[in-house]
């Protein structure tokens, strides 16, 4: 897997090559628009983290020439303007995520990875980690043979960690994906709901799935 | 006592005692060509005669000053009532519309002039300091993004001690709450220079309050503090549904962070003479009445014994308040000390018609 980052600020651009490096990605940097619209068009990235503030050409104008030019590798916008008309703008204009600074490292990561594995999704209907299964149209979910109940907000919230299980979820993915907002509530909503699905799937078991990496947002994974 | 009263007063004062000592020097007049002439009888009732016409002719010429001065006053002073009227509209957002000028550059002309010249300045000062909000807020984004990169890339350390690390996270939760006030500030910072639009379209105000309430419900659960949804009419208003969400999210959060532990929270939507109402009620402290007009206003905490506690950035309120006005509605707060403090939103109905539940 090869990324794109394209970010003026050197120190930021560093410390999201040196992340991405960490997962495994391989990990290319440009600093300013033209030089991204070239190493674009000439090396098929999997993914590309774009900046919209860059000097020269900007992010969004980078990104309406590579969709011109038929180029759809999945595109990361990123912005210190974080204002929703700005999202609707990016998204528009054919990026697939949009994340505002600051945003957190792991946040960051997490997205890369879902748009890199984005069409490899798991198109099943019943979904499963480990004992813990969920049935998609159904809404029903279920850990070694026994039922759980769930609202309705709360099997959003199991969907989406099963889909990426064994990924991390930062707190902004799940608030956005879970509740659709896109601004930072400043609540602890997302922990407090993650405390009680941890009650209904893990609490009756002795291996639980369902992990907080401090800091950084949630995982559900068998653990190894 | 008004210009207008006054000179009309002054103005009485000094016809009546010119006229005075033209009646005054004319009867002295006569009186001495006469001596001359004529015998003393005949005078005697001249005289008379004179002065009574005199008196006659002078009281109309008084009441037709009277009032041909109270007139000019008037008249004159009718810019100055104008231009007050047009001073009385100024306000923080309108100061780019320059009062109202005769153009003929009298004295009233030249005030005029003169401020808005200085409405000018004020405008430039008013802009120069939403600028600098703006540009600080994106300016201080940039080193935030460093610094918590650069200490969540440490916290990815795996030989980091428990001790390190635990002081590492520390520290990243205070940039992120940093971080939240500078969102927070960007917002309010853009919502001032109008660079921020709202997606108006129907939304049913109803479903946002009942979402609100399920995460009301959760957030209150671990306080042990009782949620109780009142009456929830559905009702369909034209809003922006992010910026309303975030609303009453941002006033159920404030309900719980100020609640008493096993305290309660009500919530409820109405319609109420063309508004919908929403009002969302909870067991608190209370607010001073005196600090109640304030507890809108940026980074104002009314309980200050509380203040370093509770979690929070200090402007949602502020948030709040802005997203009620950009609807067109009001938002206003009440507060019964030790008992309920309660925020009362009031967003026109716009064009729906008046059917009453």
């Amino acid at each position: 897997m090869r990324i794109l980052v394209v970010e003026d600020e050197r120190k930021t651009a560093s410390f999201v090559r040196k992340a991405l490096q960490a997962e495994g990605f391989a990990t290319d940097v440009c600093h300013n628009g033209d030089e991204a619209l070239a190493a674009a068009s000439v090396t098929p990235f999997d993914a590309i983290v774009l900046d919209i503030m860059l000097p020269g050409r900007d992010g969004l104008s980078v990104l309406k020439l590579l969709r011109a030019r038929k180029k759809m590798t999945p595109v990361l916008l990123l912005s210190a303007r974080g204002e929703v008309n700005e999202r609707v703008e990016g998204l528009n204009a054919g990026a697939d995520d949009y994340l505002p600074k600051p945003f957190e490292l792991s946040e960051l990561v997490a997205r890369v990875r879902a748009l890199t594995r984005r069409g490899s999704e798991n198109k099943s209907t019943v979904l499963s980690v480990a004992d813990l299964t969920l049935d998609t149209v159904t809404h029903q979910a279920g850990r070694g043979g026994k039922k759980i109940d769930l609202t309705a907000r709360e099997y959003r919230l199991l969907e989406f960690l099963m889909r990426s299980a064994g990924r991390l979820c930062g707190r902004m993915m799940i608030l956005e994906k879970v509740w659709d907002y896109d601004f930072d509530p400043g609540t602890n909503l997302v922990d407090v709901y993650v405390r009680r699905l941890r009650e209904k799937i893990d609490a009756d078991f002795e291996a639980k799935l369902l992990h907080t990496v401090r800091g950084s947002g949630y995982v559900l994974k068998e653990q190894t | 006592m008004t210009i207008r009263a006054r000179l009309t007063f002054w103005y009485a004062g000094i016809l009546i005692a010119s006229l005075l000592v033209m009646g005054v020097g004319t009867y002295r007049e006569i009186h001495e060509q006469m001596m001359r002439h004529a015998n003393h009888s005949t005078i005697e009732r001249a005289l008379g005669e004179t002065g009574e016409m005199i008196f006659q002719a002078g009281l109309p010429a008084v009441v037709l000053g009277l009032l041909g001065g109270w007139w000019l006053t008037r008249r004159s002073l009718l810019p100055v009532s104008k231009l007050t009227d047009a001073i009385k509209k100024i306000h923080e957002h309108n100061l780019r519309e320059p009062l109202p000028r005769a153009n003929n550059g009298d004295e009233l002309d030249q005030l005029a002039k003169v401020f808005n010249e200085m409405l000018a300045r004020l405008d430039d000062s008013f802009n120069r300091i939403r600028e600098f909000t703006l540009h600080a807020s994106h300016e201080l984004k940039t080193p935030l993004t460093v610094l918590c990169g650069e200490i969540e890339t440490a916290l990815r350390d795996d030989s980091l001690s428990p001790v390190e690390r635990g002081r590492l996270a520390d520290r990243l939760e205070e940039l992120r709450r940093l971080a939240r006030i500078v969102d927070g500030l960007t917002l309010l910072a853009r919502a001032d220079a109008g660079q921020i639009q709202l997606q108006f379209e129907d939304v049913r105000l109803d479903e946002i309050v009942r979402d609100d309430f399920a995460d009301l419900q959760i957030l209150a659960e671990p306080h042990g503090i009782k949620a109780e949804l009142g009456s929830c009419e559905a009702i369909t208003i034209r809003g922006d549904q992010h910026r309303l969400r975030q609303l009453l999210l941002n006033l159920a959060d404030n309900a719980v962070k100020y609640n008493h532990p096993r305290g309660g929270v009500k919530m409820s939507l109405v319609r109420n003479n063309g508004f919908a109402e929403i009002k969302i009620a909870n067991n608190s402290d209370g607010i001073p009445a005196d600090k109640l007009p304030r507890v809108f206003d940026r980074f104002f905490r009314g309980d200050t014994a509380h203040g370093n506690t509770i979690d929070g950035c200090g402007l949602g309120l502020s948030i709040a308040q802005w997203i009620v006005k950009a609807h067109q509605g009001t938002i206003r707060i009440e507060s019964e000390p030790g008992k309920l403090t309660t925020v009362t939103v009031h967003l026109p109905l716009n064009g729906e018609t008046g059917e009453r539940a």
